[in-house]
């Protein structure tokens, strides 16, 4: 119970970044609570309409076709802006000034690339600014962040090759 | 990946060295014993193509004779001097090109925050580096040996601190995975011929510069898309395992999906990555359940380096 509590804080606080209307890019079983344990309250399909709600670790709480409940994060795409008009109008709103005078100005191309000269003056500054291990770790410490342990992500099998394997996943905790 | 480059390699032998096509189809021996047969042994300690003030840094690489860096790479062995090395050139090249930006604060900030998700991998005593350069377009890159950057056009549009560690962690993936050198090796073989067909290389500066082609177009050139999702994969772990929102670069990616695909600032990366809802997909795929059981990482958004 702490634990979501300390879940739910810490949700709240990354809220504004996740919430506004998206789209399931996954068939997805909506879940009453944010676990994998949690009883199905409704089939989602891919493609499906979604309101973001909230933010808890990896989950999502959106609201679809009368249902509120629970999803993956990553199982969801926010649809912050579908065209270029949008954008550029999200972007001649930002009250930076300095974002509205770049917007016409071209990118980094292979071009200048290929012409770059070796400069060993900004190498050199660039090594002045090198951290050391203690300093980088006393620094995370500071933060209150703490190692945790995590596996590499084996690469998912190719699309279509394990049809079976959905039901299952949500089977058990691993 | 690896055919074409053979392929055209052969050609090069066989019409250059008079080799027949038997011998062309064993190409690393055909390779190994002509370098032995052409590549003389250095004369003389060559420091004078060194830029100055790195010759510290290049000390170790630089007693190795040039050959013998032409041989690891060719044989797929180059040891962690010559990656850096190799990365040490990039890395020039690219500052030559964009500066970093002026603000000591930012890029101390930057190193400290790349470094600890670095010593989340399994390389934690590369001289890790990192640098924010000065250019409005949307990318970050790495180089060979450690060298990260990510531009001020990208920084700008992080919300916290878990988000730019995210973007520097799937930078720090491709360099674990030594994803360009591996590109490298792939394409070097054809300096390498070129070195023996009369223009020999001074240094090996020249030669490595030989071999990452010109300038720092190298980081322009696009890796395969699966090197693209491992580093993402790679990006969410370290990220994890620092402590931060494990979700912060799936965060990074959604944002810069919904730049405009015509938008100049996203032209490279949309030209060299998979789009990111593409990218987003497969991270969906790949981390399925497998980070259920990792308590929620932290943002620290409070002390987020803003740009001035």
């Amino acid at each position: 119970m702490t634990r979501m509590l300390h879940l739910l804080c810490l949700g709240l606080l990354t809220l504004p970044v996740w919430a506004g209307p998206g789209t399931l890019i996954k068939d997805e079983d909506l879940k009453s609570s944010p676990s994998v344990a949690a009883a199905r309250v409704a089939a989602l399909a891919k493609g499906s309409n979604v309101e973001i709600l909230a933010r808890q670790g990896g989950w999502t709480q959106i609201r679809a076709g009368g249902h509120t409940g629970w999803v993956r994060i990553l199982s969801v795409r926010a649809n912050t802006s579908t065209g270029s008009a949008a954008d550029i109008a999200a972007l001649a709103s930002r009250r930076d000034s300095r974002v509205v005078a770049v917007a016409g100005v071209r990118g980094l191309n292979e071009e200048e690339l290929k012409m770059a000269r070796f400069d060993a003056q900004e190498l050199q500054s660039m090594e002045r600014y090198r951290a050391t291990a203690a300093d980088a770790t006393g620094f995370a410490r500071a933060a209150g962040l703490s190692q945790r342990r995590v596996p590499y992500l084996p690469a998912p099998a190719p699309a279509g090759s394990d049809p079976n394997a959905g039901p299952n996943a949500w089977g058990g905790v691993q | 990946m690896k055919r074409p480059v053979r392929t055209v390699l052969a050609l090069v032998l066989t019409g250059f060295l008079g080799l027949g096509p038997a011998q062309a189809l064993d190409l690393g021996s055909a390779l190994k014993s002509i370098l032995k047969e052409k590549i003389k042994p250095k004369d003389s300690q060559q420091t004078l193509d060194t830029p100055p003030g790195t010759q510290q840094q290049v000390q170790p690489a630089a007693e190795k004779p040039r050959d013998q860096l032409l041989k690891s790479l060719l044989a797929g062995s180059t040891s962690q001097a010559d990656e850096v090395r190799i990365g040490q050139r990039i890395a020039g090249n690219l500052l030559g090109a964009v500066p970093l930006v002026r603000d000591d604060g930012l890029q101390r900030y930057v190193n400290r925050v790349g470094l600890w998700v670095a010593l989340q991998g399994e390389r934690p005593d590369l001289p890790w580096r990192f640098g924010v350069i000065d250019s409005e377009d949307i990318n970050a890159f790495a180089a060979p040996g450690g060298y990260i950057f990510i531009t001020k056009g990208l920084y700008r549009r992080l919300n916290n601190e878990a988000e730019l560690a995210g973007v520097l962690a799937h930078e720090v993936g491709h360099v674990l995975r030594r994803h360009h050198l591996k590109l490298l090796q792939q394409s070097q073989a054809i300096a390498a011929v070129g070195s023996l067909l009369g223009s020999k290389f001074k240094s090996e500066d020249q030669l490595v510069q030989n071999i990452i082609g010109n300038g720092a177009e190298v980081v322009a050139r696009g890796l395969d898309k699966d090197a693209e999702y491992e580093a993402d994969r790679i990006g969410v772990v370290l990220t994890a395992r620092a402590g931060y929102d494990a979700y912060a670069l799936p965060a990074v990616l959604a944002d810069i999906g919904h730049v405009a695909q015509g938008d100049k600032r996203v032209s490279l990366l949309f030209k060299t990555h998979p789009h990111p809802e593409e990218r987003l997909g497969r991270l969906a795929e790949a981390v399925d359940s497998h980070l259920d059981d990792v308590p929620a990482g932290q943002s620290v958004a409070g002390r987020f380096y803003r740009l001035r």
